[in-house]
């Protein structure tokens, strides 16, 4: 006979996850909190860093993804190694700084040293293991699978079927535009890290990041304060911008739309600079893509948009989200330098600063709604969240990709039917 | 050291710090226009770096307010629907271990600070070291340069929407 520990009740993710209507135990529950850990970030491929973060030998940062630590180290034949960020011996922590630079790693706590690529090459006493114990063996472990796209380093911890392409699918258009702004087409990661606590569920930053209703009444006290900060042009329901769903979770929200419709200046992106005042960069641009390549680059700006599950192409940052419990999560925040735009760089630094992080004139009134959100939602009734704005007047073109207008719902929709198809298949898998 | 000098230095040593404390008093009760009245006029940076010995220049810091970029922070908490400040935080800070040194005409003045914060349910503190470049005005001082460095500045750290 079943004893009540042993039955664990199945939770099922096609009823509490609709077509226009999400359950709020979603944002609440344990259970469902591990299993996400377990199918999403475990089972799926997870951003863990960027190559630019560690540009040279020695190079490390650690990160976390699931429940996972782990370290991301450049060894000295150039290549990024990811590893469990625990000692093979008897388990200690291995690098304890988020980020950092070593010739070798040496465990604290008995010594045992490895190279950057994981091989142990040291330990006190090693005479006293027994005759078959090996250091061949006894190496740092790597994740199952990593693979990048444009210096993005993801992860798979357990081996699924997708390759990182698949996986991406038509989100590397995102990856592309963002890289196509600079004349090299890399952008450098230096800036460090911005981290933020947010008291809500990491999902619910997912949904806010492609949220084009929100903006005026989250925001308007920036906008009231600085209009600088007010890039897009109309934020009315009559608005050009269009919410995309680009498939498997990634979504974004098209503000090249707008820019387009708002006639051929150049960076409104950044808040409608003078191109006179960034003359390294736009000769830089002009010199790589040809003027009218160029001139189409420099209008349409960076994307804005969200990466099944947890990297966010934000415009000139780059945010990651990282979640700790159904009611917490972490929000890291990087300012995006192009290579070869240092005039530009500079001044995205101060834009970053202005709008972003804890302090940011954006972002910790988003955190703020977050958190009541997630008061909000620990109320049992009415029970379901409404997410149908829009719903069946998406435009879907040939290749799959669905259009829908700049206040609709359509992206976090896109991003919960992935979710959907994700936590059910597991259990069905299993079954 | 004369007496007159041992007089002068502890006047102004006090001065100084009747000067910090109606600054934290100011901010712990939200007096937005009268904190930012504090400052000098132009030239001024407000600095929360996100790391001991950050580089300004390269590394994004929580804040770095110019003049125009301070009167922005003030002027959206001052519409009253900065949402991670309506309502306001609860906020009172204790100053203390403060030294000074002249240099030229400013006075440079590092203290330490304990805040604490209650929002909702939450009592969260903030601690940290503190560098203001003070000039000497008619009334008082005013502020040319601040710098917070949290004590946590390097790890994750809760909304920052109230003035530090
Ligand atoms: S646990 Fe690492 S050397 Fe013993
Ligand atoms: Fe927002």
């Amino acid at each position: 006979m079943a004893t009540a520990l042993e039955i664990q009740p199945m939770i099922d993710y096609r009823h509490l996850v609709q077509d226009g209507r999400l359950h709020g135990s979603l944002y609440t529950s344990p259970q469902i909190f591990a299993d996400e850990m377990e199918q999403i970030f475990h089972r799926g491929w997870s951003f863990v860093a960027h190559d630019s973060e560690i540009p040279n030998a020695g190079d490390f940062v650690v990160r976390r993804v699931g429940t996972q630590s782990l370290i991301a180290i450049r060894s000295k034949d150039g290549e990024v190694h990811v590893f469990y960020n625990r000692c093979p011996h008897r388990g200690a922590t291995l690098c304890q700084t988020s980020s950092g630079h070593r010739s070798r790693i040496t465990c604290p706590y008995h010594a045992w040293t490895f190279a950057l690529d994981g091989r142990l090459i040291g330990l006190p006493d090693e005479a006293a293991y027994p005759a078959d114990f090996s250091k061949a063996d006894a190496g740092l472990t790597p994740v199952a699978r990593m693979d990048t796209y444009g210096g993005f380093i993801f992860v798979n911890l357990i081996p699924n079927e997708l390759t990182l392409r698949e996986h991406l699918g038509h989100a590397t258009e995102l990856i592309d535009a963002l890289l196509g702004l600079s004349p090299t087409g890399r952008i450098q990661l230096s800036a460090g890290w911005m981290k933020h606590k947010m008291r809500s569920n990491w999902k619910m930053i997912v949904e806010n990041q492609v949220d084009g209703y929100h903006a005026p009444m989250v925001h308007g006290s920036l906008i009231a304060a600085n209009r600088t900060f007010a890039t897009v042009r109309d934020r009315k329901p009559t608005s050009p911008t269009r919410v995309r769903d680009f498939g498997m979770g990634h979504s974004d929200i098209d503000h090249a739309s707008d820019y387009r419709a708002a006639g051929d200046r150049l960076f409104r992106w950044t808040g409608g600079i003078d191109p006179e005042r960034l003359p390294v960069y736009v000769k830089a641009m002009n010199d790589a893509y040809g003027p009218e390549d160029a001139r189409r680059r420099l209008i349409e700006g960076p994307p804005h948009s969200m990466l099944f599950p947890n990297l966010s192409l934000a415009e000139m940052n780059i945010m990651v989200i990282e979640p700790v419990s159904p009611q917490h999560s972490i929000q890291y925040t990087i300012p995006v330098f192009l290579e070869g735009a240092d005039d530009l760089n500079a001044r995205t630094l101060r834009r970053c600063e202005g709008a972003m992080g804890p302090a940011g004139m954006l972002i910790a009134d988003d955190a703020e709604i977050g958190e009541l959100t997630q008061m909000g939602v620990a109320n049992l009734e009415p029970e379901w969240i409404l997410l149908s704005r829009g719903m069946g007047k998406e435009e879907v073109l040939a290749n799959g990709v669905k259009l829908a207008g700049l206040m609709d719902e359509t992206s976090q929709r896109g991003f919960w039917s992935h979710y959907r198809e994700v936590m059910a298949a597991s259990q069905e898998v299993s079954q | 050291m004369t007496t007159a000098t041992l007089e002068r230095t502890t006047l102004s040593a006090a001065a100084v710090e009747q000067f910090l404390y109606l600054e934290a008093r100011l901010q712990d009760e939200h007096r937005y226009d009268e904190w930012e009245a504090l400052w000098a006029s132009e030239d001024t940076l407000y600095w929360v770096p996100r790391r001991q010995d950050a580089d300004p220049a390269r590394e994004v810091s929580y804040i770095y307010d110019n003049r125009a970029r301070l009167a922005s922070r003030i002027r959206q908490l001052n519409t009253g629907v900065r949402h991670s400040q309506a309502p306001q935080s609860g906020l009172r800070r204790l100053i203390s271990n403060i030294e000074i040194s002249e240099n030229g005409a400013d006075v440079e003045v590092q203290s330490n600070f304990i805040l604490i914060e209650s929002r909702r349910a939450n009592l969260t503190t903030w601690a940290g070291r503190t560098t203001h470049v003070l000039v000497p005005a008619e009334d008082g001082f005013r502020i040319k340069r601040k710098t917070v460095v949290l004590v946590n500045c390097a790890e994750a750290i809760d909304n920052l929407a109230f003035l530090v």
